[in-house]
């Protein structure tokens, strides 16, 4: 019988799609390498199928110890099977202490699959990661309850631990290349006829430039406080003054007035920009963590709002009221 | 005639819920409880399915007698039958042993073509149930998907919406499905449907009822993680309040402030 | 016509001592919001001061310098009206009841509440709620001043169970035109003690006095409740079916109509499909919104079984049930969505608030849509089916405003003509303002007309109150 501490290394997956690596994956690389030089784990990077090698390089820059090419037959789309086989099959050989994996719509649709076939326990979307040494656990820090509290959970028997993290909750600061990069090549077959799930077709969505947000210099991000739709023209009308977008939170998207890709926060878009002005904005842990700011403006009626613990300037007030004189100075300055 | 099982769960009602800050626990007590909006997305993809290919859609839940009232609010908009796994020896199970009970009880109904999921629960909001149960049903699966163009000889074809795009997969039965809300928002229930799901009979299995129940598997003994620690965020400390006296003064105030900051 | 002065450097300093340099505002530092209501198609009217009073002596002191002087004082609530009724037309001083947002106290043996005109309608629903009672009048717009309210006698959904805003006041507090502070009403449920002043101040528009403090009636919030969705095939069935539902002794709290028109926009506008198109492979032309309350939830099966034997005899599509928390959110969102959605799509856009006898719904819809196609224009409406009360829209995306204007005051004339032929009222719970004056007159003819002036004569015999609005003509060419 294994013991937890027969099991070592961390291991992330690099989602790709043939042509270049998922950001996900490289940020990932980077915060598990601290975490590993604090537990004397090796980092692993798992390429499943062809990978061009200027990516590969991008990897290989973010101080992994090793890579693990898979290749074999049944990998040339995404498909649950295949991907989450190869994962119980290099698992069940090398015997990883944790497994990590993007939290992007496949990662988090096979992550979970392997894990049961592993028999182990399964993560999503920590924040951050800190290591117990007295349990050899990892802690996997979250959100929980919509925003409301933090929860710190742990595999604490079984083994890999295995973790789908959302893209953009680390960093990618990439701390150079190893001297020597362990590699090693296992050739997996998965019979594509017993593919149960087969890729037939691709289609992509129309882009629309107003719906990418993730890199746009101002935001102005409208929460719950907006009463209807019918208010939310003053807030585009305060966007375009900027030169920026318009974005939202969950709530808005759950009450059907934005689309999802307009929603910021850790289970929406993360955003990384300049200005970032929210009205009506409660500030959830979930939301407040998708937004990497220059300056954070913060515009809401409830003077206890958390919202304010995050901004570098606050209002409090009606935010329809501070919206139209925002759009009136701007208008003046413009002339 | 396709065999149909969806998952449903009841949960609190997030917004309500608070940490008591004595004593770090939830407060749930007293929090109105509804079923994971979600849910009823899938719940109304497996009746759009069942109305246009032919077939029975079983309910299945878990949790206390109270998520009793989920159940029949399902069986009111299109579901057939129900299952309640009740009993303290589930509780406090994660989505590995809550995914390990819910198939061993759905086992006791025979086997089914076809499984829809939430995408995840609007509490947990861990997203890992659905995959989790299609490996233990042993079923393919079709995560978020957007679309069922055809349930036929055994397949069913469907497109996914991805980040990115949408993808049209073919998929075998056994198959679990997730759904995006697009084209599968819940109906009302209509009036003979909304009576009639007050009397109907709900099957209750208890631990003992299940067969092959391993008890090791199911509630905390069976899950993969543990929970030692819940608190509070750690805010940071409160940016500067511009408090001139009118939101007109205070607009300017901002506006002059991002002017010198260089933002505008 | 009544002779106006202008606020003179010094009576401007005498307002501003009143309430202090912070809430006075004067010229240029006029907020722009205090030029129109929600309907600026009536147009905007400059104040030349500005008061946010707190008081009722502060409002005493404004009144008594204003009639001193002879300058017009236009009160102002939330400024969310529909005929141009808080517009000052003739300049002078806006009052604002705003910041006068308290709730005084609550008399919880006679189930009353002490408030300040400037209380928000859902602030004080939501307080009221805290202390297990209901105030049961329901307006659409829920960041109304309850002093608005009254003001307009606003009815809203509930009205068909519960009555209108008049309803439920019981006593004011009121500064006349002088400065005068008099107290109406007292906190009793009946009484036959003389002219009632108390209902001649509501829905007068604050055209006969100030109100600064009411006490309004509650009631036990009723514990449960539970809505049904019944759609027809066409507007005529579903309207006939209204007084069914009153018949049968089902006591419904609100019936709304909606028609297939306004549920694919609020679909469209919305993103949600919450109310059917289509039912048992059927289009839905018209459906009804009925909500009941009752004790418990066998009270509200028993209702139910009910109004579904009558819907299905009167031809319903079906019965659907709104029950769930989750669908009474998404039902109610999409009834509040119906008027954002048409102005969503719409350029340009006029309203009537007209009501007429029930049965009378269908004829005057059928008209009032001939009458938009013969003019060019489309109409949109919904409405409180229950209580006879119709929104209707002029709507136009292509016209050039002038012509938009032309075309609606045909439609107009030809529809409140209709409306006094079918016996109905010019406005429901809109009120009169200055928009609706002359159909006013028109349906209530002159005598009636002329008596509310002399009414008004005595209570303000300078016309300084709200100039130009109800029945005060003395501003029209």
């Amino acid at each position: 019988m294994m013991q937890k501490s027969d099991y070592k290394n961390m291991w992330v997956y690099i989602e790709h799609d043939g042509k270049t690596a998922a950001p996900v994956g490289l940020e990932l690389c980077c915060e598990l390498r601290k975490l590993c030089d604090t537990t004397g784990d090796k980092l692993y990077a798992v390429i499943i199928g062809d990978l061009p090698h200027e990516e590969v390089d991008k990897v290989r820059e973010c101080a992994v110890d090793g890579i693990i090419y898979v290749s074999g037959t049944g990998y040339d789309y995404f498909n649950t099977d295949a991907y989450a086989n190869a994962f119980t099959v290099l698992s069940r050989k090398y015997n990883p202490s944790a497994i990590f994996v993007g939290g992007t719509i496949n990662g988090r649709d096979f992550a979970p699959r392997f894990a049961v076939q592993l028999d182990t326990g399964c993560t999503s979307d920590a924040m951050e990661l800190e290591y117990d040494p007295e349990t050899g656990d990892i802690q996997f820090i979250e959100p929980a309850v919509g925003g409301k509290i933090m929860a710190v959970i742990t595999v604490p028997e079984l083994r890999p631990q295995v973790g789908t993290i959302r893209p953009g909750t680390f960093k990618y600061a990439p701390a150079g290349r190893k001297a020597e990069i362990e590699v090693i090549c296992e050739e997996i077959n998965f019979d594509p006829e017993a593919i149960r799930c087969k890729h037939i077709d691709f289609v992509p969505d129309d882009l629309d430039p107003e719906l990418d947000i993730a890199n746009a210099d101002c935001i102005v991000c409208v929460g719950n406080g907006l009463k209807d739709s019918e208010h939310l023209e003053r807030y585009r009308e305060l966007a375009k003054l900027l030169g920026g977008k318009i974005g939202c939170t969950r709530p808005l998207f759950d009450r059907g007035i934005l689309p999802y890709k307009l929603q910021i926060g850790q289970s929406g878009v993360m955003v990384k920009t300049k200005l970032y002005i929210s009205f009506g904005v409660s500030g959830a842990v979930n939301h407040t963590a998708g937004v990497d700011a220059d300056v954070f403006v913060a515009v809401d009626k409830n003077p206890d709002a958390q919202i304010f613990n995050y901004c570098d300037y606050g209002i409090v007030g009606d935010m329809d009221t501070v919206c139209d004189e925002l759009i009136e100075l701007l208008k003046a300055r413009q002339k | 005639m396709l065999k149909i099982l969806v998952c449903v769960k009841q949960i609190p009602d997030v917004d309500l819920v608070k940490m008591d800050p004595e004593t770090g626990n939830l407060v749930r007590a007293g929090v109105p409880t509804l079923t994971n909006p979600l849910d009823l997305n899938a719940l109304e993809a497996a009746v759009q399915t069942k109305e246009k290919y032919g077939g029975e859609v079983t309910l299945i839940t878990m949790g206390p007698p109270m998520a009793e009232s989920t159940l029949r609010e399902c069986l009111a908009v299109g579901g057939d039958d129900a299952i309640l796994i009740s009993g303290r020896p589930f509780g406090g199970a994660d989505t590995l042993s809550t995914s390990y009970s819910i198939v061993k009880a759905s086992e006791m109904k025979g086997k089914f073509d076809l499984i829809f999921c939430g995408k995840e629960s609007l509490d947990g909001a861990t997203g890992q149930m659905a995959s989790q149960l299609a490996e233990r049903f042993d079923a393919s699966q079709i995560s978020c998907c957007y679309s069922i163009e055809n349930v036929a000889d055994g397949k069913i074809r469907a497109v996914r919406a991805l980040e990115d795009g949408k993808e049209t997969v073919e998929a075998t039965l056994p198959c679990l499905i997730t759904v995006e809300k697009d084209n599968f928002y819940g109906r009302l229930p209509n009036l003979e449907a909304y009576l009639g799901s007050k009397k109907a009979e709900i099957t209750t299995y208890t631990e003992n009822d299940i067969d092959g129940l391993d008890l090791n598997k199911i509630g905390v003994p069976g899950s993969g993680t543990i929970v030692p620690k819940i608190y509070p965020p750690e805010l940071p400390e409160p940016g500067q309040i511009i408090n001139t006296g009118s939101a007109k003064s205070d607009a300017q105030r901002l506006v002059e402030l991002l002017a010198e900051k260089g933002s505008i | 016509m009544a002779n106006y002065n202008k606020i003179t450097p010094e009576i401007a300093e005498q307002l501003k001592a009143v309430v202090g340099e912070r809430r006075f505002a004067a010229g240029e530092e006029v907020d722009p919001n205090y030029s129109h209501d929600e309907m600026p198609i009536y147009g905007s009217y400059y104040p030349e001061v500005t008061v946010d009073v707190e008081s009722t002596e502060e409002v005493s002191k404004i009144m008594k310098i204003c009639n001193d002087n002879k300058i017009p004082v236009t009160c102002r609530g939330a400024g969310t009206g529909l005929v141009g009724g808080c517009v000052p037309l003739a300049g002078g001083v806006v009052l604002c009841t705003k910041r006068m947002n308290k709730i005084l106290h609550y008399d919880m043996d006679n189930l009353v509440v002490r408030i300040q005109p400037g209380v928000l309608l859902k602030d004080l629903a939501a307080d009221a709620l805290t202390h297990g009672l209901m105030y049961p009048p329901d307006p659409g717009e829920k960041t109304a001043t309850v002093g608005g309210n009254i003001s307009t006698n606003a009815g809203g959904m509930r009205a068909v169970k519960y009555g209108v805003t008049r309803d439920y006041v019981l006593a004011l507090t009121v500064v006349l035109a002088d400065g005068r502070i008099i107290e109406l009403g007292k906190t009793v449920c009946k009484t036959s003690s003389g002219y009632s002043l108390l209902h001649l101040m509501v829905g007068s528009e604050g055209t006969l006095g100030i109100i600064t403090e009411m006490t309004m009636k509650l009631i036990p919030n009723p514990v449960c409740d539970v809505s049904c969705l019944v759609p027809f095939p066409d507007v005529d069935s579903c309207i006939k079916f209204v007084p069914h539902i009153k018949l049968a002794n089902l006591d419904p709290q609100s019936i709304e109509f909606m028609d297939a028109d306004i549920v694919t926009s609020s679909s469209a506008f919305t993103g949600i499909p919450t109310f059917p198109e289509r039912v048992k492979d059927a289009d839905v032309g018209a459906s009804l919104l009925v909500t009941f309350v009752g004790a418990d939830e066998d009270e509200l099966d028993q209702k139910l079984i009910k109004l579904g034997k009558i819907a299905e005899e009167a031809g319903a599509l079906d019965v659907l049930v709104v029950a769930t928390s989750s669908n009474k959110k998404a039902a109610w969102a999409a009834r509040s969505s119906f008027l954002t959605a048409i102005e969503a799509d719409t350029k340009l856009l006029d309203e009537m608030d007209v009501v007429v006898p029930v049965d009378k719904i269908p004829a005057f819809l059928i008209y009032i849509r001939s009458l938009g196609d013969e003019v060019g224009l489309t109409i949109r409406n919904f409405g409180h089916a229950g209580d006879g009360n119709l929104h209707i829209y002029c709507c136009s995306n292509d016209l050039e405003l002038d012509e938009f204007k032309r075309r609606t005051k045909i439609v107009m004339d030809k529809a409140y003509a209709k409306c006094t032929e079918l016996e109905g009222q010019v406005s429901g719970e809109h009120a009169i303002g200055h928009a609706k004056m002359e159909y006013l007159r028109e349906s209530v003819g002159d005598d009636v007309f002329g008596l509310m002036g002399e009414i008004k004569r005595v209570f303000d015999p300078n016309y300084i109150l709200n100039p130009g609005k109800v029945c005060d003509a003395s501003l029209r060419q």
